[in-house]
């Protein structure tokens, strides 16, 4: 699917800009230094990507 | 059923023992006659089995010294002798539910503190705490003068003890820390708010019963503001024994270090210890000069608390103690939501006012540390390499206990699945 650049500038164009940033903080903070509103998600990968744990973890219902 | 659902099964089971459970103090008798399968030539330690020759100094000292207090050799250096002779066995307290504090070593003529959980009926251990003096056999210390103070508990304060707990019926743990809510206390590595309501009903109860030397054994039972330390530390194995009880758990039911490793067991593998190597609780030193350098890897079992959702599970509740090692009162938010995010359940009884009325996290869940890739923090006393208490602070939980644990957990439940 084509990448709709538009939708894309309207949101950086929007009066208040809010972004969301998902894992590393150091990409939100460098965004909140430049003025717009960062809203953190902390998230690693499952297990750090240990892929012994995830697959006991899969058996063992999480 | 398959592995989820007996684990699922497991754990609500678990999880009511923790939060339906009554751990009850009933009595103080002599280690020897209460702790099942505790043998007459048998000593006590704190945190995961670890072979004699690799034991540090304060707990090689504390094991001497109370092989020497129960006449089980004539010195010290007979004693340990016949330690690494396996004349004087040594063995894991949390194994035989008896919580070690820092370096104590438990020989079977000490009293022992024991609560009941009337849920379950199981019962839990742990010698009394012995007061503010520097040198003491929990810290690491022996000399004629510790000697005639175990000679004191033994025979005069711990049987008022034991006279004024059974006067008073029992003392319920979860009316004193519902009492104390709101008080300060995370009771772990602070609790006078605790010691203080326990003690009310104990003087309440000496001045009712006939014991010798009673001026003397209020004294030193109103001074020591950890008192209800260890009482906590017999009411946790009193749970946790029970809770080792149940296959399939992924439930945290031990923790404990022995200066070289720290340990974890889990409900669903009983006595089986989980190591890493022993982390250093940092914070603040009682002495500025004193450095890490000058401390032992975490020692004791005082941290099994932490398993009851206490200690740095519940740092929000007592955030003067992490300001007073260095922390924030942010710091110890973030504590208590590490380990809220890691647990099953939540303590309802001790809301604590300035977290939201929020309750105790309790009931880690080792699948949930794996899964999410963080450990929780405990507090601590730290232990200097000569013996005496270095200072106090916390210590993240070494993500490779949990690791070994759910890989033994994930064996097991493979195995028994496949008969």
């Amino acid at each position: 699917m084509k990448t709709d650049t538009k939708k894309l500038q309207e949101l950086f164009d929007a009066k208040e800009l809010v972004v969301v940033n998902v894992g590393v903080s150091a990409f939100g903070e460098a965004i909140q230094k430049q003025g717009a509103q960062v809203i953190q998600v902390d998230w690693k990968p499952m297990a750090g990507g240990d892929d012994e744990m995830l697959k006991l973890l899969e058996m063992m219902g999480m | 059923m398959n592995i989820r659902e007996k684990i699922e099964q497991a754990n609500q089971e678990v999880m009511k023992i923790m939060l339906e459970g009554q751990p009850t103090w009933v009595d103080v008798q002599p280690a020897g006659d209460v702790i099942p399968n505790m043998q007459k030539n048998m000593i006590l330690y704190a945190g995961p089995v670890i072979a004699a020759d690799q034991i540090v100094k304060p707990v090689r000292v504390a094991i001497s010294g109370a092989a020497v207090h129960d006449g089980l050799a004539k010195d010290m250096q007979e004693a340990w002798q016949k330690v690494l002779a396996g004349e004087i066995v040594i063995d894991s307290g949390q194994n035989y539910g008896c919580a070690c504090g820092a370096a104590m070593a438990v020989s079977a003529s000490m009293p022992v503190i024991v609560v009941r959980d009337t849920l379950t009926g199981a019962c839990g251990f742990c010698t009394p705490h012995p007061g503010g003096k520097r040198e003491v056999l929990r810290w690491g210390y022996y000399d004629d003068t510790i000697e005639a103070d175990l000679c004191w508990f033994r025979d005069v304060f711990c049987p008022a003890l034991g006279a004024a707990v059974r006067h008073q019926g029992g003392i319920n743990l979860k009316e004193i820390l519902a009492r104390t809510a709101g008080m300060g206390d995370e009771n772990h590595t602070r609790q006078p708010a605790s010691s203080m309501a326990c003690n009310m009903l104990l003087i309440s109860a000496l001045t009712e019963v006939d014991v010798p030397q009673r001026d003397e054994v209020i004294r030193v039972l109103a001074a020591n503001d950890r008192f209800f330390l260890h009482i906590m530390m017999a009411g946790v194995q009193s749970c946790t024994m029970a809770m080792k009880q149940v296959p399939y758990s992924t439930v945290l039911a031990g923790l404990g270090g022995n200066g070289v490793e720290l340990g974890i067991q889990v409900s669903g593998m009983g006595n089986q210890w989980f190591t890493a190597p022993a982390p250093k609780i940092l914070g603040m030193f009682i002495n500025p000069t004193w450095t890490e350098d000058d401390i032992l890897g975490f020692l004791g079992d005082s941290c099994v608390t932490e398993v009851y959702g206490l200690g740095g599970f519940s740092a929000i509740a007592g955030p003067a103690y992490v300001l007073m090692t260095g922390g924030t009162f942010e710091e110890a938010r973030r504590r208590s939501d590490c380990a809220r995010s890691l647990s099953l359940g939540e303590h309802r009884f001790a809301p604590v006012p300035w977290d939201e009325g929020k309750g105790l996290p309790v009931g880690i869940d080792v699948r949930r540390v794996v899964a999410l890739n963080k450990t929780p923090i405990s507090h601590g006393g730290s232990t200097l390499k000569d013996g005496g208490q270095g200072g106090s602070g916390c210590a993240v939980l070494p993500m490779e206990m949990f690791k070994g644990a759910l890989a033994a957990l994930g064996q097991k439940a493979m195995e028994d699945n496949a008969e």
